[in-house]
């Protein structure tokens, strides 16, 4: 591996996609645990964007939503918040866990 | 370009048995070959999944090995501006370590990544992802599945556990009821085509759902029951449908649902599916079908007692293809259509190795076996055989890569056999990407659309000249031998090899098949596949282990692969797709292939199979052409939100009014410079199958001034 101890990626522009490209993509995942409860739903969002997504794409959508998270469903936010050092990352298929 | 055909009968002085390329039914063959030069390709009688028969692809289209269109050199680039420095392959390959290694210093160890392609063998894309894990550092390695079957891996591992098909061929000989979703196995999968027309011969009920009347709807002595021509992009809101059916009308299996599924989540399921708004009459009006249909459709699925179900791209392709699978998923599991013969969900598959690529860890997410990056005992597995520490978070995916190269994170990139250029959709935005990177390594048998956007170009290998195995579509691991000498030198996993070593990575391998038994070491399905089984006995599908000692014909049979080993149901809402025809675009593109060519045509198009398709024509009904003074032949521009080109257009009866479709088998058609930039909600595949379009008729002489310009700026030097 590159030993290089300054992460030149700390150069690199803030965001690793586009904000209205993460948007659209977010908001399908959302669209797609509506019909299941509150909580279920969350937790769908939240494993969804653990499992598949790269912590650059994550990372900015958590700063996107803390900034106000205009253009974002609910949904999302509410997947969102349960993004944090806790969470369980082990990922599982199937329906979201209650 | 167009080979000259061998002269026949040459009698051959060798033969060796192999494992045809062309699509997922992996038929056998045996090569024959004189004096060095393959002569023809003889069905391998022996061969489990054709049993001696083959298609005009796998029989014909093999010259393309020897096409003059072959690179047998190394060659770099500066920039994708100079021309090509032919070099020996040590200078190639230390300058694609350094040029990769630099890109990392300059922009961050995530600023490249690895594209796999399912033309390959087993042993070469699960190096492909080592390289991207072991020696670039990161999870950034995808492959060509991303593009057509990914849905299929997210949607069967939600509902009944393993992204396969739950079937081998042979089970459809066992089958009532034939259910067969967005595919065209006559065209795609020709051999199992065959296969499915003999059982609907024998007095099967044939069920088709297709926006075309396909030649599976009916050619002679077939004739579908219920053909569903559903509106491009209603595929869930009717399966949906047929699940309303179902429940409202108690058809499900409920014995089996208790049985062996989540009881819960099949009450919820019925619940959702029971409303109001999925009721065929509902549905009907929006799909552009007779809700009558949908009910009969229902009645004859669930009454089978045997209905399998076969689908293919025009399922997965689409901005819900990973829900529309867990709707087959889902009805395969309410009617109880699993875990025996002659029933099942099984995905067609496009390319050879689309499963091998699939199970074998070639994903930003997963490792082989479908097993989580983010998972610490899976990841440390890898790590203990590896001797590297590996990336714990998901990589991009291939569209995210394209994404992050537009915004400045990422700059390089190794790709053996594909040409995302030609094959992804939104073909100037991808083409946006690709010149902001500082190195891309391609490694193929020919310049591509893709090379030119490139700065070193490895010689690869056919498969005709390696050693290895694939991964058929009804998960049977066949061998791959090499029949003739690499025209270049070195098999493609030879050539990686050099470039990981290159890089400081250790690897080493006397030959494929120490990569087939690292493989069966490293992921739980493949644990009883080596070379010198498949030698013995022939073929073996997965799950093969100490309990499968030959491998498994049908899965599913006493619990399914999840945690609980039950079933599962997910809520597959509709969610109408956000590319909508209107008065600038009012017609629905969809795109598919032809029986003759083979996706992007690299190697068809260099066969003598290129005469009987030689351009992709738009099928357009007769009312939609005569209402925009379109004749039969007539050169037209067909123009998207995203892009325009031009063919030519073929009236055709198999569309109806406000559809048209083409094929993607020719690089000057550009079809994908029209096609939409939208996706798979869960994985990223792109939607080819709906494009809202204009097609207007083009003047004559505009038409050939503008073939003629495009001829010119096409010759490039090499």
């Amino acid at each position: 591996m590159n030993p290089s101890s300054a992460d030149p990626a700390s150069k690199l522009p803030s965001r690793a996609i586009s904000i209205d490209r993460l948007i659209v993509m977010a908001n399908q995942i959302a669209a797609f645990f509506a019909p299941y409860p509150d909580a279920r739903r969350a937790e769908g969002v939240r494993n969804h964007l653990r499992t598949y997504w790269d912590p650059r794409m994550r990372q900015d959508l958590i700063d996107y939503v803390a900034t106000g998270g205009e253009g974002l469903s609910p949904y999302v936010c509410d997947g969102v918040r349960l993004l944090t050092n806790g969470e369980d990352r082990k990922g599982y298929y199937g329906p979201p866990k209650s | 370009m167009e080979s000259i055909p061998v002269a026949n009968p040459i009698k051959p002085d060798k033969s060796v048995i192999t494992t045809c390329a062309y699509c997922g039914v992996g038929c056998g063959f045996k090569a024959e070959t004189h004096q060095g030069r393959i002569v023809r390709m003889m069905p391998w009688k022996e061969g489990k999944a054709n049993h001696g028969h083959s298609c005009i692809k796998g029989r014909f289209a093999f010259d393309y090995y020897v096409s003059d269109d072959r690179i047998t050199t190394p060659l770099i680039r500066k920039s994708i501006d100079d021309p090509w420095t032919p070099v020996t392959w040590e200078k190639a390959i230390s300058h694609a370590a350094t040029e990769l290694r630099r890109v990392q210093a300059k922009y961050g160890n995530k600023s490249v990544g690895a594209i796999s392609s399912s033309r390959c063998t087993n042993e070469e894309i699960f190096l492909t992802q080592k390289f991207a894990r072991a020696v670039l550092g990161n999870n950034n390695i995808d492959n060509c599945a991303r593009i057509c079957h990914s849905p299929t891996q997210f949607g069967l591992s939600a509902t009944v556990g393993w992204g396969a098909a739950s079937q081998h061929f042979d089970s459809i000989m066992q089958a009532d009821v034939i259910m067969v979703v967005g595919a065209n196995p006559t065209e795609g999968h020709p051999v199992f085509g065959s296969l499915l027309k003999r059982r609907v011969r024998q007095g099967a009920k044939l069920i088709v759902i297709d926006p075309r009347k396909t030649e599976t709807v009916e050619s002679p002595h077939i004739k579908a029951e219920v053909h569903l021509n559903l509106r491009p992009g209603t595929n869930v809101a009717v399966l949906d449908s047929i699940a309303n059916v179902i429940v409202r009308e108690k058809l499900f299996n409920e014995a089996f649902v208790k049985e062996r599924c989540e009881w819960d989540e099949f009450q919820r399921w019925a619940e959702f599916v029971s409303s109001d708004r999925y009721s065929p009459e509902v549905i009907g009006a929006d799909a552009g079908i007779d809700p009558e249909l949908i009910r009969k459709a229902a009645r004859i699925y669930a009454s089978g007692p045997n209905s399998a179900i076969y689908y293919g791209l025009g399922v997965t392709e689409h901005s819900q293809g990973s829900t529309g699978v867990m709707c087959l998923g889902n009805l395969s599991l309410a009617c109880g259509m699993l875990g025996r013969e002659g029933v099942g969900i099984n995905p067609l598959r496009g390319q050879g190795n689309v499963q091998g690529g699939s199970c074998l860890g070639s994903w930003p997410h997963v490792f082989s076996g479908y097993r989580f990056v983010t998972d610490d005992d899976v990841r440390k597995t890898f790590e203990d055989d590896w001797g590297v520490t590996l990336d714990a978070e998901p990589g991009l995916r291939l569209p995210n890569m394209f994404d992050a190269a537009i915004a400045g994170h990422f700059r390089g990139m190794y790709i053996m056999g594909e040409d995302p250029v030609q094959s992804d959709p939104n073909q100037n935005h991808i083409i946006e990407a690709m010149r902001q990177m500082e190195c891309v390594v391609i490694q193929d048998l020919f310049l591509n659309e893709t090379s030119k956007y490139a700065h070193v170009f490895l010689p690869g290998s056919s498969s005709l000249e390696k050693d290895g195995s694939f991964t058929s579509a009804e998960r049977r691991v066949n061998r791959v031998r090499k029949v003739v000498e690499p025209l270049a030198g070195y098999q493609d996993w030879e050539v990686l090899v050099m470039l990981m070593n290159a890089m400081g990575n250790p690897a080493k391998y006397a030959h494929a098949g120490e990569i087939l038994d690292e493989v069966a070491r490293l992921s739980p399905a493949y644990k009883g596949i080596s070379f010198d089984l498949l030698d013995r006995i022939g073929s073996a599908q997965w799950p093969c282990d100490e309990n499968a000692p030959e491998g498994t014909e049908v899965l599913h049979r006493e619990k399914f692969p999840r945690a609980n080993g039950r079933g599962t149901f997910m809520l597959t809402e509709y969610v109408p797709t956000a590319e909508r025809t209107n008065d600038q675009f009012p017609l629905l593109l969809t795109t598919g292939r032809i029986l003759t060519q083979y996706n992007v045509g690299t190697q068809t198009r260099r066969t003598a199979n290129n005469r009987w398709h030689a351009e992709d024509v738009l099928e357009i009904s007769e009312h939609d052409a005569k209402t925009r003074g379109i004749s039969d032949g007539d050169r037209v521009r067909i123009a998207s939100r995203f892009g325009s080109t031009e063919l030519k257009a073929k009236y055709s009866t198999r569309v109806g009014s406000g559809i048209v479709y083409t094929t993607f088998h020719h690089a000057e058609t550009r079809i994908n410079v029209v096609t939409s930039d939208l996706s798979d909600w869960a994985t990223n595949c792109p939607e080819y199958k709906v494009t809202a379009v204009e097609v207007v008729r083009v003047e004559k002489t505009k038409a050939a001034a503008r073939s003629r310009k495009a001829k010119r700026s096409e010759t490039v030097t090499a």
